[in-house]
């Protein structure tokens, strides 16, 4: 193939797309969605169910404050600490619940393998930037708070290529 | 001025005609390296590349982590390619531990682990063509790349670092709509991937920046012990999903891509013809692979390796990919050893790089699909 004839190629290979739709998720106002309420894990069965691995959820009504969630932590990130709460339960006689501090986090999510009580999952929330490293960790009772997410771009694939929703 | 230095410093000789220029570790065409060349003119002399800026020693991190949480921090070396580095080490690891793969674990793993080669090559191509001042090269499988991410995040929880596999299988099953989403979004990239041929590939303007430049011939690459596309674009036919077949690469249908140049060009196309085959690989693992059944072992808390060692390999993004793991009978590994495709490849640079122009060195540099994270690890 002739020089001038590759040029020219390349460049109406480039015109067409002027029509085509953009594909760039415009992150602020659109967000991706996401399958289910994010990562769970089924001790029972041993296997986990898909999601995404985002801020942990805390159900504080099953924990146990067992510490497996730290014990698996520590070969990792060293993120996940055990602290006293406040209200007592019948079935968490020490009071102790994991706090999480996401300025270690690497989102693996062996916690959440290692919880044999179904009181630690992952959510969908993943925007936890904060001005100091304080914000970053997350006590027990912020951890509870089932986070407030509207996701609702995905990919769409049309004639005219493809776009986020 | 005074003669005498103090003891223990030298001034470094210079010749008339050579000057070293010293390309990195603080330049865009360099990655996370330095490249020493002595340049006469416009044309390269000598060339010594000098890895080692971004060790983070993995390897001896890992003898102090049991075998499950290893995991997380021996993907970092290619964030990438997460899976596919994990592969060895995992594949390595069930056979210490003496766990058996559900069937369906395995074509789940075949699939995730071409997910992340199509990601790890389409951002290995946009680097590509930042390095040759190309900045649609750098737009488009930047773009695409995003429909893997996206079939990843969706299958795995995590956009690039994944931690999915796991001695004994994978991590989940599948999202319930994934197989209908996958083979569309896979559909559409096959049909676009098409079009970089006449933007890239067919490109004048490219074919003149890397055709002909830095040629390894076929002896060469075998006898500098170089592996992946690089080999491949030099004319051996070497892949390790088919010469040794792990998991059930073996039964799946796919070609292995040579070219015989062993340019610049024929290095930067082998990725680009394995992408297609890594679509056919994912239509091939999804039909045949069975619809129900468990995707994970149930491993014991701490399981023990015996008193063995075991070395597995893969074919990663860069080549073959080899984890060694000694075991002592304990919780953790006694040694890990990762033989990464990265820096064999690099090892070819400083005789590629003689008596080419200064202006090949990136194009030359960058073809030979080098990681220096993975190198460094």
């Amino acid at each position: 193939m002739g020089t001038a004839t590759g040029i020219i190629k390349a460049l109406n290979s480039g015109v067409k797309h002027l029509a085509r739709k953009r594909f760039t998720l415009r992150y602020p106002e659109q967000k991706l969605k996401f399958v289910g309420d994010g990562y769970r894990y089924d001790p029972v069965t041993g296997v986990g169910v898909a999601g995404l691995k985002g801020r942990h959820m805390l159900f504080h009504d099953h924990c146990t404050g067992c510490q497996l969630c730290s014990i698996a932590c520590e070969g990792v990130a060293e993120a996940i600490a055990m602290v006293k709460v406040p209200e007592s339960h019948k079935h968490n006689k020490k009071s102790i619940m994991p706090q999480i501090d996401y300025g270690k986090c690497v989102f693996c999510g062996l916690c959440v393998d290692a919880c044999p009580f179904y009181a630690l999952y992952m959510s969908n929330d993943y925007e936890l930037s904060s001005f100091t490293k304080e914000g970053l960790i997350y006590t027990p009772a912020q951890l509870q708070v089932k986070p407030h997410v509207s996701q609702d771009a995905e990919i769409q694939i049309t004639d005219r290529g493809a776009t986020h929703g | 001025m005074s003669t005498q230095l103090p003891p223990g410093l030298q001034l470094e000789k210079v010749d008339e005609r050579i000057m070293t220029l010293n390309v990195g570790p603080q330049h865009p065409g360099s990655g996370h390296m330095r490249i020493i060349v002595q340049i006469d003119g416009d044309y390269i002399v000598a060339c010594d590349p000098d890895p080692g800026y971004v060790h983070r020693g993995e390897e001896k991190m890992a003898e102090y982590r049991n075998y499950i949480t290893n995991i997380p921090h021996l993907e970092r070396p290619v964030i990438h390619d997460s899976c596919n580095i994990l592969y060895p080490y995992v594949l390595g690891a069930e056979e210490l531990l003496g766990i058996e793969v559900p069937e369906r674990a395995k074509y789940v793993r075949v699939i995730a682990a071409e997910l992340n080669r199509c990601v790890y090559t389409l951002y290995w191509l946009a680097i590509y063509g930042i390095f040759l001042g190309h900045s649609t090269m750098f737009m488009w499988p930047t773009g695409d790349r995003e429909l893997f991410i996206d079939l990843l995040e969706k299958l795995t929880g995590a956009r690039v670092t994944h931690a999915y596999f796991i001695p004994g299988g994978v991590r989940n099953d599948m999202p319930a709509n994934f197989e209908d989403v996958c083979l569309r979004q896979v559909g559409y990239f096959e049909k676009r991937i098409a079009e970089y041929a006449d933007v890239f590939y067919d490109n004048p303007i490219l074919i003149s920046r890397t055709a002909d430049t830095g040629i390894l011939s076929r002896n060469d690459a075998i006898r500098l012990g170089t592996t992946g596309s690089v080999l491949r674009a030099s004319g051996v036919d070497y892949d390790v999903r088919k010469k040794e077949p792990y998991d059930v690469y073996d039964s799946m249908d796919f070609e292995t891509n040579i070219l015989k140049a062993g340019d610049a060009y024929a290095r930067s196309k082998v990725p680009w013809l394995d992408m297609m085959e890594s679509c056919r690989i994912i239509r091939d693992a999804l039909s045949k692979m069975p619809k129900s059944g468990s995707v994970r072992t149930k491993l014991k808390p701490n399981p023990k390796g015996g008193d063995t060692s075991v070395y597995k390999r893969v074919e990663s993004g860069r080549g073959a990919l080899g984890c060694h793991i000694v075991s002592r009978k304990k919780p953790e590994p006694y040694r890990v050893k990762l033989s990464v495709g990265s820096f064999r490849n690099l090892i070819a640079m400083p005789y590629l790089l003689k008596g080419e122009k200064l202006g090949n060195m990136p194009s030359v540099y960058w073809s030979l699909n080098y990681w220096p994270v993975e190198a460094d690890r």
